[in-house]
């Protein structure tokens, strides 16, 4: 098991399909490197089954209208299992079509970012690339942050995260996430609503790294 | 009634040969349950049948994205139906994703424990258990499913502070997680 799973409520709002775009990227990320994570949103999902399955049928369905749309209908290709991309084997097949074309981009601070095109979501998400050693200043979250591990790993105040790990938004807390040794961490990030710097320097960054940030 | 197997068949049927025959046995089979599940989650009768025929006329397109090693058909149609019920009532505040590409970034891929509970009865077991949780998560639990609720939904509508509501699921999970290893060891 994961040492930071992703919450079960989470979990649970994913399988049911109510989640935005910008959180169920971030746990379709988590569910491509947990198989313990994956076997709870299957179960979910065979719960969902169960639930359509033992329904008791309802009559009144128009089969005639239905069969007579199928004419314009036709039945698609097989789907081509997904390519993995040159130089961003780090990337899990959900993330892929998120980032053709990408490259990263220096942001002020010492990072590396991609900031990745929602369909209008009110969430905000990029990756993040910290060299080892390098870390984000210190910054507290307005709402909720969720964060999943892809390559290498960090640590903050509430522990260490390496690929696979999910962290959800430590609240009203700071933190200071620093990567760590080893190779480059590469984490998506999705936030609710911009984050807010509280050191000095921070705060008077704030305007410049809102943007800046992701 | 229809087996597992025998509608994981039909669904190939489709994807091998557009098999109208088939497609019409699958309809009589999962539109009206369709239908009343969404009629159980509050949506009114024409509103439910226009669904179900969107997710059937779906399930026709990407017959052929059905793997019956993943996910059981009634799972696999599940899915459809819940996608195509935000796409059509968009109750949430979810993105204008169409559900063809929302099933095809956010399918999720390797070991399907579905496997393991894929036949009427265990579906049977499977909804008992449900039934047989506590009234407190029980309540949560269907609203997620029938209403298209997120948690924190459910929490404002019920009048719940959130971490009560996410105690409530992780519990209910917690029972389901026990209920289904014991199943899936016994076989």
């Amino acid at each position: 098991m994961s040492r930071h799973p992703a919450p079960d409520e989470l979990l649970l709002d994913y399988a049911t399909g109510v989640l935005p775009e910008g959180p169920a990227l971030a746990v379709a990320l988590k569910l491509a490197l947990d198989p313990e994570a994956r076997r709870t949103v299957d179960r979910l999902r065979a719960l969902g089954g169960a639930l359509l399955e033992t329904e008791e049928a309802v009559g009144d369905v128009d089969l005639e209208g239905a069969l007579a749309r199928l004419d314009g209908v036709a039945v698609g290709p097989r789907p081509a299992p997904p390519m993995p991309q040159q130089g961003q084997a780090w990337a899990p097949a959900p993330l892929r079509s998120y980032i053709v074309g990408k490259d990263w981009k220096r942001a002020f601070g010492g990072f590396e970012r991609i900031e990745l095109a929602l369909h209008g979501d009110t969430h905000r998400v990029a990756l993040l690339r910290l060299e080892p050693g390098k870390g984000l200043p210190l910054h507290k979250h307005v709402a909720n942050e969720y964060t999943v591990v892809l390559q290498g790993g960090y640590t903050d105040n509430t522990g260490s995260y390496a690929v696979g790990d999910f962290a959800v938004g430590p609240g009203p807390q700071e933190h200071e996430p620093i990567a760590d040794p080893g190779e480059p961490c590469i984490a998506l990030i999705v936030v609710e609503k911009p984050i807010v710097l509280t050191s000095k320097l921070g705060r008077w960054l704030n305007p410049l790294l809102r943007w800046g940030w992701m | 009634m229809l087996s597992a197997d025998e509608a994981a068949e039909l669904i190939e049927a489709i994807a091998a040969r557009q098999d109208r025959a088939a497609f019409a046995r699958l309809f009589q089979h999962f539109a009206p349950r369709i239908k009343a599940f969404l009629m159980r989650g509050g949506a009114d009768a024409d509103a439910a049948a226009e669904v179900a025929q969107e997710a059937m006329i779906l399930v026709w397109r990407k017959a052929a994205s059905f793997d019956r090693s993943r996910a059981s058909a009634a799972t696999w149609v599940y899915t459809i139906a819940r996608n195509k019920r935000i796409d059509l009532l968009r109750r949430t505040g979810r993105p204008p994703i169409e559900t063809e590409d929302w099933l095809t970034i956010f399918s999720t891929e390797g070991d399907a424990a579905d496997k393991s509970v894929l036949d009427g009865q265990t579906y049977m077991r499977m909804k008992e258990l449900m039934d047989g949780l506590p009234a407190d998560q029980l309540v949560v639990i269907r609203k997620a499913f029938f209403e298209d609720k997120t948690h924190t939904a459910i929490a404002e509508e019920l009048r719940l502070p959130l971490g009560t509501v996410k105690s409530r699921i992780r519990l209910a999970l917690g029972r389901l997680r026990v209920a289904l290893e014991k199943e899936e060891g016994d076989r």
